[in-house]
């Protein structure tokens, strides 16, 4: 399972590198904290990665860059924008992708390394988006085993999201575009009482739609999830409230006044 | 009885009654105020969004979650069909709950 390193300097970052072997897939995220759209990327991001297991010698580096703190980096490769990942393989830059796309990332990383998460799953979540009532399985023909295995993997991954952040938002759109009713007020809700929260757009990778529904015994989007349990959608939020008007206190950032917090 | 004219509302009253023996169930039918949403360009129905409030002695210690699933359980078919139920809200209480609620919502009449 591989986790994301923070780079903190420009001597860290040369040292990484060059550490590296020439077959490994770096995989560089740049980010900025005030950005929203950032932690949301950063919550897709760790859990690809946890789905890539560690190997001797490495195959992938999972690395996030504070794009304005070091600057000589996010110049060196052009960042404009944030969110932006590059890809690098032997110094090589194998691609770039700009903005907070889940799929355009997930495709990017998963068509330059060598060694993919699960066989045959490259496909998974992409390949037929028609029919959204059916979980997504890989285009190739799976054994019950496999079947099983990949369930499973994909029940890993949810229960890490979940709990990406203490409180974890999983919506349809993102908190400065909703793409529905509910997941809007719920946001305005989680905005009014300063909750720092991480969010995930469900409309953008459905196999976290389809499969969060069977982990959560759950039908409908959004879902508020805090400390990795699952809460319930606006009208359980709504209630909890009405009758504790502290519900969020623990998770608010009126105590610390830290006014970045709220994504709008 | 001749053919409903809102057959989901109908199945939501009988199976919720049936399963549940609600001492309240309210059901509200919001489908016209989502009718114009994208997500709903291509839908036919006017039965799509529902508000449902319930009093049962069948949520008696149950949290929030658990109530709503029970009632998501009973209403299953509906929610997975397409052109079935898009959107179901929830009010789940006990009988000592909704009194309490009453009680709350009361003084607020008395002071007018």
């Amino acid at each position: 399972m591989s986790a994301i390193k923070e780079i903190m300097s420009l001597d860290g970052w040369t040292q990484h590198v060059s550490s590296l072997p020439p077959s490994a897939l770096l995989i560089v995220s740049f980010y900025a904290p005030w950005a929203a759209p950032c932690a949301q990327m950063a919550t897709v991001l760790s859990t690809l990665a946890s789905e890539y297991p560690v190997t001797e010698p490495l195959s992938t580096s999972w690395v996030s860059v504070n794009a304005e703190d070091l600057s000589d980096i996010s110049e060196a490769y052009n960042v404009t924008a944030v969110p932006f990942l590059v890809l690098i393989r032997n110094g090589q830059v194998l691609e770039l992708v700009s903005g907070n796309s889940a799929v355009k990332v997930r495709n990017a990383i998963e068509s330059h390394a060598t060694q993919p998460a699960r066989s045959g799953s490259a496909t998974g979540g992409q390949a037929a988006n028609g029919d959204a009532a059916t979980v997504e399985k890989s285009s190739t023909e799976l054994t019950p085993e496999e079947a099983e295995k990949q369930k499973e993997d994909l029940f890993k991954r949810l229960s890490d999201l979940v709990k990406a952040a203490p409180v974890m938002l999983f919506m349809k759109g993102t908190p400065s575009e909703p793409k529905c009713g509910f997941s809007r007020q719920l946001v305005a809700i989680l905005r009014e009482n300063a909750v720092k929260y991480g969010f995930f757009n469900i409309l953008a990778d459905d196999e976290v739609r389809q499969g969060l529904k069977e982990f959560a015994d759950w039908p409908t989007f959004p879902q508020l999830w805090v400390d990795g349990e699952l809460v319930g959608g606006l009208d359980i939020v709504k209630e909890e409230l009405a009758s504790n008007a502290d519900f969020f206190s623990a998770y608010s950032a009126k105590a610390s006044g830290d006014n970045s917090a709220a994504p709008s | 009885m001749a053919s409903s004219s809102t057959p989901i509302e109908d199945t939501i009253r009988q199976k919720i009654t049936t399963a549940l023996q609600p001492s309240t169930l309210k059901i509200y039918n919001d489908s016209h105020l989502h009718a114009h949403h994208k997500a709903m360009e291509d839908s036919t129905s006017s039965e799509t969004h529902f508000r449902v409030i319930i009093t049962s002695d069948a949520f008696q210690s149950k949290m929030q979650p658990a109530r709503h699933r029970l009632v998501y359980g009973l209403l299953k078919e509906e929610m997975a069909r397409e052109g079935g139920i898009h959107a179901l809200q929830l009010r789940t209480m006990t009988p000592e709950e909704e009194k309490r609620r009453k009680e709350q919502e009361a003084p607020a009449e008395n002071a007018k």
